[in-house]
C-alpha cells in the first residue's frame, strides 16, 4: 500500500502562499512606514547649488558651515575609564601611539575601520556606526553638517589648532573658523616609480603621459578611485579644473583612461603604490605623497628604498588635499574626543604616527627640508614631501553637485567596465 | 425547520466521516491536513527569510531611489511606486549605442564557459579515478580534496598570487621544464589567470557530486556492458556517462552559478579592467555613491540570466524522476 502525503499542497497551492508571504511582509513595513514614498532622487542643476543648501566650497569660495548644535563647554570633565570608539580608514594610524593615548588618560580605544567614504557615510548616517572620532574628507563636510552628524569644536580644548599649524592652514576655505574639523594628514597626488627601471628625467619630461608609454606595458597602474583617476587624465590632457561640470572634458579624461587600460594594460589598484611598486608588480603608478614614502616599509629585504622615486609637477600645479579629523554629534565622549585631537595636532605624537604611515601632517615643526635628514623620508623621494607651497598652486578634488557627480561615475563604470 | 436542520447537519457529518475514512484508508492513519504540508515549514520559512526577503529588498533598492545629501540607496518597499528607469538605464547598457557593458557581458560568458567545462574535464577524471580506483584510499583522497576549502578562498588566492608572481614557484617550474623560456607575467590582467584562478576555486564543488554519483553506479551494469562486447571505452560512453548525467548537471550548477558573480579572483589575480567580469561591475557600483540602483538592476539581469541555466537543470531533474 501506498503510504504518504498524497493530499499534500499542490505545487501552485504552496507557490502561491509562499508568494502571498514574502509580499505581505514587505507591505507591512509599508504600511508601517505611513504609505509614504520615501525620499527623492537627487536634485540635478549646477551653479553651486547643492542638495546641503551649503554651497560648494572652493578655494576661491571659502565656506564657513552653519553651526548646527553648540560645542561643549570648556569646563566639560574628561571622561575617564571610557571607551573611546574610532571610525577610519585602515592602516591609518599607528597602534603605537593610540596605546600612548590609551595610557595617557586611561581610556581604551575602540577601532572601526572602513574601505572608502561612501562606506563611511553609509554607516554613519543609518546609525549602524557609533562613533567619537570621524576622519572624513574635505568634500563630504557640507553633507555632513546638514544630516547634523558632526558636533562643532570647542577651539579652547584644541590649543595645538592655532599654536602647531602651519600659517597657510589656519583657516581653510572648506571650513572657515575650523569650526567642525582640525587636519589631519596632506597629500599630493602624483607619480610614483622604481627609478632602477624608469628614468626619473624621463617621467619628469613625460610627466603623468609616462603611464601612457607603451615601453611600461603591463607595469603600470592607477588608483581605483574615480576621482582621482579622472583627474589625472583631465591633468595630463591640460586640464586644470579637477571638479569640471563639462561632459565633454571628462569624455577626453575617459577616453584617456581606456586607452590606458586598452594599449598599456594598465590596472586598477588600490594598493599599487605602496605594495605593487616595491615588489616590481608595478615600475609606475598613480602614487599618493604619503603612499610613496609608506612604501619604503615594503621593499623587498637587500632592496635599498632610494629605489623609489615619486614625481610630482615642479610649479606646483597637481592634485593636493587634506584629511580631516571630527567628533560626529553622537559622541559619547565628546571631552576625550577634543583631547584626541589635541593630541594627534601635538608635534611628538604627530610625528610618530607619521613615522609610520607615511602621511604627512600640516605642522610647523615638521621641517620639509629635515624630513629626510632625519630619516623619515628616503633620500630618493624629495618629491614627496609636501610643502606648503603645494597648496598655493595645487587643485583639489572637491564636493559636485549629484549630476555632475554622477557623469564622473558613468565615466568611470565605464573605464571599470574595460569597454 | 428544526428536523430539516437536524437532517442538513447530519448528512454533514457523515460526509465529514466519510473522508476521515477514506483518508485513513489510503494512508494507513488518520492525519489532519495540516500534518504533510507541515514538513515543509522550516525550508519555506528558510526560503521566505533568506531568499524571497532579501531579494524583495534587492528589488525595492533597484526600483527604489537615493537619499539626496548621502546619494545611500533608499529602498521603495511599495512596489506601486517602483520607478524602472534606472533599470532601463542599466539595461541599454548591455545594448544599443552605448552598450559598454556588453563587452562585460560576452567576457563573462566565456570566461564561466571555458572555466566550468575546464573544471568538469578535470574534475570528472578526479572523481572517477578516486569512486573507481581509491580503493581503501578512498576517504584520504576525499579529505585531500576537501582539504583547500578548509583554507578561506581569499587566503588561497592570496598564496596563489605569491605563486604566479614573475619569481614565483609556476614560472620556476615551467622554466625547470623547458615549457617557457622566459618568465610569465601572469599577474598583469591576463584572461587565462583568472580562468585558472576560478578553476581552482570551484573543482571541488564539481568533483564532489560527481563522485558521490559515480560511486554509486552499480558495478554490475558496467559489467554487463562488457559482457555485451563493449570496450572500455564504449562502457564508459554508454553506461557510466549516461549514469553520471545527473551529478554533471548538478556540479555544473553548482560552480557555474557562483563564478558568474565571482569578483575577488579576478581583483586579486588581475586588476584589470580588460578582465572584468560582472561580479566586478556590481561590486564597483555598489561602493560608489548613488549607485545603489544600478548595482541593484545589475543583480536582477544577472540573475535572469542564471535563471536559464536553472530552468534546464530543474527540467531535467524533473524528467530523471519521472523517468524513475
Amino acid at each position: 500500500m501506498q503510504r504518504g502525503p498524497r493530499a499534500r499542497m499542490s505545487r501552485r497551492d504552496f507557490l502561491l502562499r509562499s508568494a502571498g508571504t514574502a509580499i505581505a511582509l514587505p507591505s507591512m513595513s509599508a504600511i508601517l512606514a505611513a504609505c509614504s514614498k520615501p525620499g527623492t532622487t537627487s536634485s540635478g542643476g549646477g551653479g553651486g547649488a547643492t542638495p546641503t543648501g551649503i554651497p560648494l566650497a572652493r578655494p576661491d569660495a571659502p565656506v564657513t558651515l552653519p553651526m548646527v548644535g553648540e560645542p561643549i563647554p570648556s569646563d566639560t570633565p574628561i571622561e575617564t575609564n571610557a571607551t573611546l570608539k574610532i571610525y577610519n580608514w585602515s592602516d591609518y594610524m599607528w597602534k603605537k601611539v593610540l596605546k600612548e593615548f590609551e595610557d595617557k588618560f586611561h581610556c581604551t580605544i575602540e577601532w572601526t575601520t572602513f574601505n572608502n567614504m561612501s562606506e563611511a557615510l553609509q554607516k554613519l548616517s543609518s546609525g549602524q556606526v557609533q562613533s567619537d572620532v570621524f576622519f572624513p574628507t574635505v568634500d563630504v563636510l557640507g553633507k555632513l553638517v546638514t544630516a547634523e552628524l558632526l558636533q562643532p569644536l570647542n577651539h579652547d580644548l584644541v590649543p595645538n589648532l592655532p599654536g602647531n599649524m602651519w600659517p597657510d592652514f589656519q583657516n581653510p576655505f572648506y571650513d572657515q573658523g575650523w569650526r567642525y574639523t582640525v587636519p589631519y594628514t596632506i597629500y599630493t597626488t602624483g607619480i610614483g616609480f622604481r627609478n632602477d627601471q624608469v628614468d626619473p628625467a624621463e617621467v619628469a619630461d613625460k610627466q603623468y603621459s609616462i603611464l601612457w608609454d607603451p615601453k611600461y606595458q603591463g607595469k603600470v597602474g592607477f588608483y581605483d578611485d574615480y576621482r582621482e583617476a579622472l583627474a589625472m587624465a583631465l591633468l595630463k590632457n591640460g586640464i586644470t579644473d579637477t571638479n569640471t561640470a563639462s561632459q565633454s572634458d571628462i569624455d577626453i579624461a575617459k577616453q584617456d583612461l581606456l586607452k590606458l587600460v586598452q594599449d598599456n594594460n594598465a590596472r586598477i589598484t588600490i594598493n599599487g603604490t605602496y605594495v605593487g611598486i616595491p615588489e616590481s608588480n608595478f615600475y609606475v603608478h598613480q602614487a599618493w605623497s604619503g603612499d610613496m614614502i609608506g612604501a619604503q616599509w615594503y621593499m623587498p629585504k637587500g632592496e635599498s628604498p632610494n629605489l623609489l622615486s615619486y614625481w610630482y609637477p615642479e610649479d606646483g600645479r597637481g592634485v593636493v588635499g587634506n584629511d580631516t579629523i571630527t567628533v560626529p554629534s553622537s559622541a559619547q565622549n565628546p571631552r576625550l574626543a577634543h583631547e584626541f585631537l589635541n593630541f594627534f595636532l601635538d608635534n611628538k605624537y604627530a610625528t610618530q604616527n607619521f613615522s609610520w604611515n607615511g602621511y604627512q601632517p600640516p605642522l610647523n615643526s615638521m621641517d620639509p627640508d629635515t624630513l629626510i635628514k632625519d630619516g623619515y623620508v628616503p633620500k630618493s623621494l624629495p618629491e614627496a614631501v609636501v610643502r606648503a607651497s603645494d597648496f598655493e598652486n595645487g587643485y583639489w578634488l572637491l564636493e559636485l553637485d549629484p549630476s555632475v557627480d554622477q557623469t564622473w561615475l558613468s565615466a568611470w563604470d565605464e573605464v571599470k567596465a574595460g569597454a | 425547520m428544526p428536523e430539516a436542520e437536524a437532517a442538513v447537519g447530519s448528512r454533514r457529518e457523515l460526509e465529514k466521516r466519510r473522508r476521515r475514512a477514506e483518508r485513513e484508508a489510503r494512508f494507513g492513519a488518520w492525519y489532519p491536513r495540516w500534518y504533510w504540508p507541515s514538513f515543509a515549514a522550516p525550508a519555506t520559512i528558510w526560503i521566505a527569510f533568506l531568499f524571497v526577503l532579501p531579494f524583495y529588498v534587492v528589488l525595492s533598492v533597484t526600483f527604489g531611489t537615493v537619499d539626496a545629501i548621502f546619494r545611500n540607496p533608499l529602498p521603495v518597499y511599495q512596489f506601486w511606486w517602483w520607478s524602472g528607469s534606472q533599470f532601463v538605464d542599466t539595461a541599454q547598457r548591455f545594448y544599443g549605442s552605448n552598450a559598454f557593458y556588453q563587452p562585460t557581458l560576452i567576457r563573462t560568458l566565456w570566461y564561466v564557459a571555458v572555466a566550468s567545462l575546464l573544471c568538469l574535464v578535470i574534475g570528472y577524471a578526479v572523481a572517477y579515478y578516486v569512486a573507481r580506483y581509491g580503493g581503501k584510499r578512498k576517504a584520504l583522497f576525499l579529505v585531500l580534496l576537501i582539504a583547500p576549502l578548509w583554507i578561506m578562498y581569499l587566503m588561497r588566492m592570496y598564496a596563489w598570487q605569491s605563486l604566479l608572481t614573475s619569481d614565483g614557484w609556476i614560472n620556476d617550474l615551467l622554466m625547470f621544464l623547458h615549457v617557457i623560456g622566459h618568465p610569465v607575467n601572469w599577474l598583469e590582467g591576463k584572461p587565462i589567470t583568472v580562468i585558472i584562478g576560478l578553476v581552482y576555486g570551484y573543482i571541488p564543488y564539481m568533483i564532489l557530486p560527481i563522485y558521490g554519483q559515480l560511486d554509486r553506479i552499480d558495478k554490475n551494469l558496467l559489467e554487463a556492458g562488457r559482457d555485451l562486447g563493449a570496450g572500455p571505452v564504449r562502457t564508459f560512453v554508454r553506461v557510466t556517462l549516461p549514469l553520471s548525467k545527473q551529478a554533471i548537471l548538478a556540479g555544473m550548477i553548482i560552480v557555474t552559478l557562483p563564478m558568474f558573480g565571482d569578483y575577488y579572483t579576478n581583483d586579486l589575480l588581475s586588476g584589470s579592467p580588460k578582465t572584468s567580469m560582472l561580479g566586478n561591475i556590481i561590486d564597483s557600483s555598489v561602493i560608489q555613491p548613488g549607485q545603489g540602483p544600478l548595482a541593484g538592476s545589475l543583480v536582477v539581469l544577472l540573475m535572469v540570466l542564471l535563471l536559464i541555466p536553472m530552468w534546464y537543470y530543474l527540467r531535467s531533474t524533473k524528467r530523471a524522476v519521472e523517468m524513475g
